[in-house]
């Protein structure tokens, strides 16, 4: 399990991190007001549409919450028919095994990727890597950050923390690049050497933003196009789906898409979206010949019918993150888990419990801009409020904390969030980061980083297992399935 | 319990359990859904349309050329004859198998241009050989199976006549798309796919604007692995 990562610092050690670093701040800034504002005109131009767009993908993701396993099954069978090969994996382990399983089936040592949090769930990369796998992340972000050897700060401009100098000195250093600093030769120094090594690779793994049970399809957003590309050339495609993913029909897909590009970004649509259903078909010379489907569950099956069953509706837009004061201040590494900001404290919370991760549902305001914003009307806020009770209910809280925060809830929820935030925001972090009578010294906030330049620490524990588990289970199966 | 080698019943048993369902349904029914949304393109006449697509299509900096359908090889022409973007050197294409084209006298016409080294019609024969003639190639051309007015967005189909690659390699993306094609949103386009018969094709794409990124200080970058420009040729 690597949701978690670098869970040996207190919040305010991170905290303080964050708030000296200015560059980060501003970068974070800089990303949720154009978000924001670009969102902000689109959802003006739809005008009564977008509250019933809200409302109808509401409904239809509540539908499919409500019918999950009837879903999740008609969505495998349908992919099945479509000549996709299906995986099964009720956890992240039962992932990695099914993937190692592929590339050794086929004696494949090289792979590209495009973009996938369920594969940074499950520590996917680590793994490959651990066994002799050489694989590559083409989205230009991820690439920076697995060439610096860093981990995301944003879910969707993950190298949002590296200014242009420090890019350009990564990819001198690493790569050869003998350019400017200019993110546009960066950029285009990028397409160069990633064309090849696209059209090299053996197996292309990516993810999948919905997928449509009447069809048995997959789907992905991208804008760049090394999702395109990913899964244009390999010979083996290896697709992760988890199982919130599913949407019953190609109607509602429209639904989905007409709100995902607009609440993430700020667009119409993003530059490409693709509707894959299975392998290349019969005379047609590219796309993959292989297709496999790993669905995971991985504990999301434990939210639906639960009091956080709403976030099952979560289309990982990161609408909540552009908007959320407390994400400003302390930033994507501030929370220790992958998926960071408000969906990622009910999420994180949801899919590994409240003993590793007991403090982080306090890291808000609960001020509510992110229920607003959310396009599926998750009431955010109410879950992560939700999680608090549950804590403190079950003796785990840190109680000096929770009257800081309630303190904090009643300043940002009755003004404007940002205007507020920005001013009033960073004196009251910093107060909660420097004043030792805020903070119980020992107090185990959350899991944090080692400033944000460390590499993650893998769950070393769990990962030693599942090496030896795979080779003894391979002995005993003589090698393959 | 042994990891991997997991059936379909050991992924839906816990959800089933979870949701109190004894047996996984035979069938569920779509409830009525109670919002319909409203959307821009409600009510635009198919001329209104085709200029909604159009504008839509600049403002994500897709270059638009509208023509009558016997000036379309003509249209296409000029295009290419430019040479590569901005130095004008000479250049190649790759281009879809399609009737059309072939009546317009397309082929003939990208050929003639001057600055056009060598056009390549895909050929499901040549099996690779069409994915390497579009990796090295300045154009790439389509014949978009239909358009999004709202977005501003063509629809490309794989199939064997027109692979993956053409829209995706070259360092422009030229898509003809005709006029009579284009819906008001994505959900028409759906809604025929999910009332034709048979199986989808292996991928339609769904295209608007050339490729992008603004990974770095969140400085837009267009061509990143896709085509650094687009142009639509729309036939009316
Ligand atoms: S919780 Fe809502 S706003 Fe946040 S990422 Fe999920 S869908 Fe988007």
């Amino acid at each position: 399990m690597s949701i978690l990562y670098n869970t040996d610092e207190t919040l305010r050690e991170r905290v303080t991190e964050g708030l000296k670093d200015e560059f980060k701040h501003n970068a974070i800034r800089t990303a949720q007001e154009v978000f924001y504002t670009k969102r902000g005109e689109l959802v003006k131009e739809m005008g009564i549409g977008w509250q019933q767009l809200r409302m109808h993908a509401t409904e239809v993701r509540n539908h499919v919450t409500d019918n999950l396993d009837y879903y999740v099954k008609q969505f495998a069978e349908n992919a099945e028919a479509n000549g996709c090969i299906m995986h099964y994996a009720p956890t992240g382990d039962d992932a990695l095994w099914e993937v190692l399983d592929i590339f050794e089936k086929h004696g494949a040592s090289y792979a590209v990727k495009s973009k996938s949090m369920m594969t940074e769930e499950v520590g996917l990369n680590e793994v490959l890597e651990e066994t002799g796998i050489t694989i590559i992340e083409t989205d230009c972000a991820e690439n920076i950050l697995q060439t610096a050897g860093s981990k995301p700060s944003h879910i969707v401009v993950p190298a949002l923390h590296f200014d242009r100098e420090a890019i350009m000195k990564i990819y001198k250093e690493k790569r050869g690049y003998d350019g400017s600093s200019v993110p546009e030769e960066i950029t285009h120094f990028l397409r160069k050497i990633l064309r090849k090594e696209f059209m090299d690779a053996e197996v292309g793994i990516r993810g999948c933003n919905f997928a449509v049970a009447s069809t048995g399809s997959v789907t992905l957003v991208t804008n760049e196009g090394n999702g395109r590309m990913v899964d244009s050339f390999p010979k083996v495609q290896i697709v992760f789906v988890g199982i919130d993913r599913i949407v019953p029909d190609l109607e509602s897909l429209d639904t989905m898409l007409a709100l995902l590009p607009r609440s993430a970004v700020g667009a119409k649509m993003t530059a490409y979206f693709s509707l894959d259903s299975g392998p290349r078909g019969a005379g047609e010379v590219d796309g993959p010949e292989e297709v496999h489907i790993v669905l995971m569950d991985n504990g999301r099956h434990t939210l639906a019918n639960s009091e956080f069953s709403d976030m099952l509706r979560c289309m990982r837009c990161g609408a909540c993150l552009n908007i959320c004061p407390v994400y400003r201040h302390i930033t994507g590494h501030g929370y220790g888990s992958i998926y960071p900001g408000p969906m990622g404290i009910v999420l994180t919370a949801g899919l590994v419990g409240y003993d590793d991760i007991d403090s982080m549902a306090f890291a808000c305001s609960l001020c509510g801009a992110c229920t607003e914003h959310c396009p599926v009307s998750i009431p955010i806020h109410d879950l992560i409020r939700q999680h608090r009770i549950n804590i403190v209910e079950q003796g785990k809280n840190h109680a000096i904390e929770v009257p800081i925060f309630k303190a904090l809830a009643l300043m940002w929820s009755n003004v404007d969030v940002y205007n507020y935030a920005m001013k009033m925001g960073t004196p009251v972090m910093k107060k909660l980061a420097h004043g030792e009578d805020a903070l119980a010294k020992d107090s185990a906030w959350i899991p944090v980083v080692k400033g944000w330049t460390s590499t993650r620490d893998f769950d070393c524990l769990s990962e030693t297992r599942f090496r030896t588990w795979f080779k003894e289970h391979k002995k005993q199966q003589g090698g393959g399935k | 319990m042994a990891l991997g080698n997991k059936s379909l019943s050991d992924l839906l048993n816990p959800i089933s359990k979870q949701l109190e369902h004894d047996v996984v349904a035979e069938h569920v029914d779509l409830p009525e859904w109670e919002f319909v949304p409203w959307r821009v393109t409600d009510g635009k006449s198919a001329a209104e349309l085709v200029d909604m697509f159009a504008s839509e299509a600049e403002k994500i900096r897709v270059q638009v050329k509208r023509c009558k359908r016997d000036e379309l090889a003509a249209c296409v022409a000029s295009i290419v004859g430019e040479g590569v973007p901005e130095t004008g050197e000479a250049c190649t294409v790759v281009c879809a198998s399609d009737e059309r084209f072939a009546t317009a006298g397309l082929y003939d016409a990208l050929a003639a241009e001057e600055k056009v080294s060598d056009v390549t019609v895909w050929d499901e024969a040549k099996g690779q050989a069409n994915v390497d003639a579009a990796y090295v190639a300045t154009y790439g051309v389509t014949y978009a199976s239909a358009g999004i007015a709202e977005t501003g967005t063509v629809v490309q189909p794989t199939s064997p006549a027109c692979g993956r690659a053409v829209s995706l390699l070259p360092l422009v993306h030229i898509a003809v798309v005709d006029a009579a094609t284009i819906e008001p949103t994505m959900l028409t386009v759906m809604k025929a796919y999910a009332d034709a018969d048979g199986k989808l094709p292996s991928q339609i794409c769904f295209i608007s604007g050339p490729s992008a990124t603004a990974d770095i200080e969140l400085v837009r970058v267009e061509g990143v692995h896709g085509p650094m420009y687009v142009r639509y040729v729309v036939v009316e």
